[in-house]
C-alpha cells in the first residue's frame, strides 16, 4: 500500500518558524508560540521548547574531538587476541580485516571493513565538514549538506558490529588450553567512538543548515487572528 | 513585507506546520487522504495521513515480546571443539564479559542488544495497548517520549549482523551449531522492525494529545 506523497511548492518569501516567533515541539509536532528568554515547555507533552538545540555547534565539536582522539587507540591497539592451542594471536581492527581476507571470506571481510573502517572515519569527517562549511561558507548546497548528515546519523551505528561481534566471540570461544578468545583495550576505546559520534550526530540541529545565510532577515510582522467572537 | 497570521494562543492550532529539519514555516495545508506531506526545501517528511497502525503495531510489539524470552536467554549457538562444546545465550555471555572486567564492552552490548529493545517494546505495547483500549494516563505521554528517544539506541539488526560475521570468523577453527536462541532472535528482530515502522507516530500523538485535552486542555 504506497501511499502518495505530496510535496507543497515551496513559497517564494520563504519564512522560518524561528523568524515567525514560533517554535516546533520535536516530541509533539504542536507548533507555539516563543517566549523570548525563558525556559518553555511544551504544553502537550512536556518536552523542553527549543527554536534551535542549545549549544548544538559546540557540543557537536566537543564530542568529535573526543572520539577522534579516541580513534586512535582504537586502531593501533590490540582489539581481540585468539589463544589457540597455547599460541597467541593479538590483532588490530585492521589485522581481523586482513585475516578474514586470507579465511577466504571476503564479504564478510568487506562488511566488517565498511563497518569498522570506513563508516567512522566517513562519519567524522562528515560531521566536521558540515562544521566547516557552517563556518567558512564552503560551496555546498543545502540539499548535498541535508543528504550527507542524513546518510551519517543512518550509518552510524552499524560501527558497533565489530564490537558485538568481539563480545560474541569473547563470551562464547572460552575452552582453556585450547582456544580462548579475549577482548583488548581497543575493544574499550571503539566502542566509545562509536558512543561518541552517535552522540555528536544527535547534538548537532540540521535546521542550523539553513539559517546562516539568513541572518538579516527581519521583514516579517507577525498578526494575530482576530478573536473568535 | 510579509505578514503571518497566527493564532491567539499560545499553542498553535491552525494551519501551520513547521519542518523539524530546516524549520521552514508552511501554512494552510489541505489535508489529504492517506498521503505524506513532504517539506519542500530539504524533503523532511512533515505528516503522514495514515489511519489505523496503532492496532497493528500493537500485535507486532506483542509478538517480539513474546520472542523476547527464548532470545536472551536461549543458546544462540553451540560451538564444538576437540570433543568438547560449549553454548551461550546473550544474557550468559553479558555475565562472562563482565567477570572478565571488560565493564564497556559487556554494558554496551547488553544495553543496545537487550535492554533499550526490551524497554522500547514495553513503552509500545503500554502505549498502544493504552490507546485501542481507551485508556489514559499521563504517563502515557512521556513513555511514548521516552520511546523515541530511545530509538538509535536500540541495535538489534545490528546485533544480528555480528551473529553471522561471528560465525564466519569461528568456522574456521569449529563446528558451530545454530541454538533456538538464533531463531528466537531474528524473529524477535523481524517483528519488532515491523512494530516501529508499521506505527505512524503522528495518529499515537493525535489519539494521545486528543484524551489529553478532556482532562486540561493544551
Ligand atoms: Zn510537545
Ligand atoms: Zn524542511
Amino acid at each position: 500500500m504506497a501511499s502518495k506523497t505530496i510535496t507543497p511548492t515551496l513559497p517564494d518569501k520563504i519564512i522560518t518558524g524561528k523568524e515567525a516567533g514560533l517554535v516546533l515541539c520535536t516530541e509533539c509536532h504542536k507548533v507555539h508560540r516563543y517566549i523570548p528568554d525563558a525556559e518553555q515547555e511544551c504544553k502537550c507533552c512536556g518536552a523542553d521548547l527549543h527554536q534551535r538545540k542549545p549549544d548544538s555547534i559546540n557540543r557537536t565539536w566537543a564530542f568529535l574531538i573526543a572520539s577522534m582522539i579516541l580513534y586512535i587507540p582504537a586502531n593501533t591497539m590490540m582489539i581481540m587476541n585468539v589463544a589457540y592451542f597455547g599460541a597467541d594471536e593479538p590483532s588490530t581492527i585492521m589485522g581481523g580485516v586482513i585475516l578474514l581476507l586470507q579465511m577466504g571470506s571476503h564479504a564478510v571481510a568487506f562488511v566488517v571493513f565498511v563497518a569498522s573502517v570506513l563508516v567512522p572515519l566517513f562519519k567524522m569527517i562528515g560531521i566536521m565538514l558540515i562544521l566547516f562549511s557552517l563556518k567558512y561558507k564552503v560551496n555546498m548546497t543545502d540539499r548535498q549538506r541535508i543528504k550527507m548528515f542524513r546518510f551519517i546519523e543512518f550509518i552510524g551505528r552499524w560501527s558497533m558490529l565489530d564490537i558485538f561481534v568481539i563480545s560474541i566471540l569473547a563470551a562464547l570461544v572460552h575452552i582453556t588450553g585450547v582456544a580462548e578468545i579475549t577482548a583488548g583495550p581497543a575493544a574499550t576505546a571503539f566502542g566509545t567512538v562509536v558512543v561518541l559520534t552517535m552522540l555528536a550526530a544527535s547534538s548537532f540541529d540540521t535546521r542550523l543548515l539553513w539559517d546562516y545565510k539568513r541572518k538579516n532577515y527581519k521583514n516579517i510582522e507577525l498578526k494575530q487572528e482576530p478573536a473568535a467572537d | 513585507m510579509q505578514v503571518v497570521v497566527i493564532g491567539r494562543s499560545q499553542v498553535i492550532n491552525s494551519r501551520i506546520l513547521l519542518c523539524h529539519e530546516c524549520d521552514l514555516l508552511i501554512e494552510n495545508q489541505d489535508v489529504c487522504e492517506a498521503c505524506k506531506v513532504q517539506c519542500p526545501r530539504c524533503g523532511h517528511i512533515l505528516y503522514k495521513q495514515k489511519h489505523n497502525t496503532i492496532s497493528h503495531s500493537l500485535a507486532y510489539a506483542l509478538t517480539a515480546l513474546i520472542c523476547f524470552y527464548p532470545a536472551v536467554t536461549q543458546p544462540i549457538m553451540t560451538l564444538e571443539m576437540s570433543g568438547l562444546s560449549q553454548q551461550q545465550s546473550l544474557i550468559s555471555g553479558s555475565l562472562i564479559l563482565l567477570q572478565e572486567k571488560y565493564y564497556v564492552v559487556a554494558i554496551l552490548t547488553f544495553l543496545s542488544s537487550c535492554l533499550v529493545p526490551l524497554f522500547r517494546l514495553l513503552l509500545l505495547t503500554y502505549v498502544t495497548l493504552s490507546i485501542t483500549l481507551n485508556y489514559y494516563h499521563k504517563s502515557l505521554i512521556w513513555s511514548f517520549r521516552l520511546f523515541h528517544e530511545m530509538e538509535e539506541w536500540g541495535m538489534l539488526e545490528v546485533y544480528m549482523l555480528g551473529i553471522i560475521v561471528a560465525v564466519v570468523k569461528l568456522l574456521s577453527m569449529a563446528e558451530i551449531q545454530p541454538g533456538f536462541g538464533l531463531w528466537a532472535y531474528a524473529a524477535l528482530l523481524l517483528s519488532s522492525i515491523l512494530a516501529t515502522t508499521v506505527l505512524n507516530p503522528h495518529e499515537v500523538w493525535d489519539a494521545l494529545l486528543d484524551r489529553k485535552t478532556r482532562e486540561e486542555p493544551c
